[in-house]
């Protein structure tokens, strides 16, 4: 039973793949295509030893091609790597692959692809909201322009790691789909009054926390009950300051706050 | 600016520091306001606001007749900053941290 297998994956998932090969115990190489994107499961006697797709290695990888519902596969006998990166069993490969495979599901009812770009909802309707730090990471990302994509190879993140996170936050209300006809015309942005404290306090926040900046600035400031054309130096710092509570990088937050209190020396 | 001390006492109106760290406690304060005899006041003092869940916040203001104390908490750092009441008190604040999370850093 050594002949090669191919097939179309809107026939017959990865996972079920994944079963035919461990049940006949082959060894081989099992490589998988969707659009651009590739990657290679590698099989010993059923068990698989190796994977790749992209950048990423491992059970991640599996799971990551175990999620394409379009594309490609093609099993090449007896091509076996050198390296070995997966050390589960097949059974915990699958319960893993059927979850994800669920889950993908769920996600796809509202975001169909990676390429969907999102904007932030200004129309936000939680008074607080609690962000665990890779949403955060995501969310200061997020403007409209780029999508789901982009953002996660920004960040390090596969594909469908990131639409989980953006799923997440579609379902708090915090982001919304920009109309495809309006996607990557130009980024979501918010009118601040153009003055040298603003345009100080907008460029270092951008630096601490990325294009949600604006939106930070006329939040607190809203709060605050704070004119932002105001030349009050102890409003000013209060302002400063409460931004500055709201980083959530410890390191970005005190650079912001170094880079403010810099500016404030100055024109003090 | 690099957030040190010397930064904190450029600020007009500045008179003096303490720094409290652990066991240690450092008192740069000028002679008139005689904080260096209260000294296991001031680890009482620490000891009690250190303690994360009985801290009001991480920076305390205390206003008094002729002088203002600032403190400032970051980690097991304390950093209190006697100043004259017509201090720039935004400044103040905002150096005041930069410098209490650099001592911090730096331990």
């Amino acid at each position: 039973m050594n002949q090669e297998i191919s097939g179309d994956l809107e026939n017959t998932r990865c996972p079920e793949i994944i079963k035919i090969l461990s049940l006949g115990k082959r060894t081989g190489r099992l490589a998988l295509n969707y659009g651009e994107d590739g990657g290679n499961i590698y099989f010993q006697d059923g068990q698989i030893i190796h994977a790749k797709c992209g950048s990423v290695e491992g059970p991640k990888a599996i799971y990551e091609m175990a999620v394409w519902s379009a594309g490609t596969y093609r099993f090449h006998v007896d091509d076996v790597p050198e390296v070995k990166t997966v050390d589960l069993s097949i059974d915990e490969i699958q319960a893993e692959t059927e979850n994800r495979i669920r889950q993908m599901d769920r996600i796809s009812s509202l975001i169909p692809s990676a390429n969907v770009v999102f904007a932030l909802d200004p129309d936000i309707k939680e008074k607080e909201i609690s962000l665990k730090s890779i949403q955060w990471r995501i969310l200061s990302r997020v403007d409209g322009s780029r999508s789901i994509s982009d953002i996660a190879q920004g960040i390090g993140l596969t594909d469908s790691d990131a639409m989980k996170v953006f799923y997440t936050l579609l379902k708090m209300g915090v982001i919304k789909e920009v109309e495809r006809s309006h996607a990557r015309k130009g980024k979501a942005t918010l009118k601040l009054p153009d003055t040298p404290f603003i345009g100080e306090l907008r460029n270092s926040l951008i630096n601490a926390i990325g294009p949600i900046a604006p939106f930070i600035i006329s939040e607190t400031a809203k709060e605050m009950g704070f004119d932002l054309l105001a030349d009050d130096m102890d409003q000013r710092a209060a302002l400063i300051e409460s931004i500055h509570s709201k980083i959530p990088d410890e390191t970005m937050a005190m650079d912001f706050l170094n880079a403010m209190t810099n500016w404030l020396r100055a024109e003090g | 600016m690099k957030g040190t001390i010397k930064d904190l006492l450029n600020i007009t109106g500045v008179q003096g520091y303490i720094i409290a760290a652990g066991k240690n406690i450092q008192i740069k304060v000028p002679s008139r306001p005689n904080l260096s005899a209260i000294k296991d006041r001031l680890m009482d003092l620490y000891r009690e606001l250190i303690e994360t869940d009985k801290r009001p916040g991480n920076t305390i203001e205390i206003y008094m007749d002729d002088a203002i104390i600032t403190i400032f908490l970051s980690g097991t750092v304390m950093l209190l900053v006697v100043s004259q009441s017509t201090t720039n008190m935004a400044l103040l604040r905002m150096t005041g941290k930069l410098v209490a999370a650099n001592i911090m850093k730096e331990r």
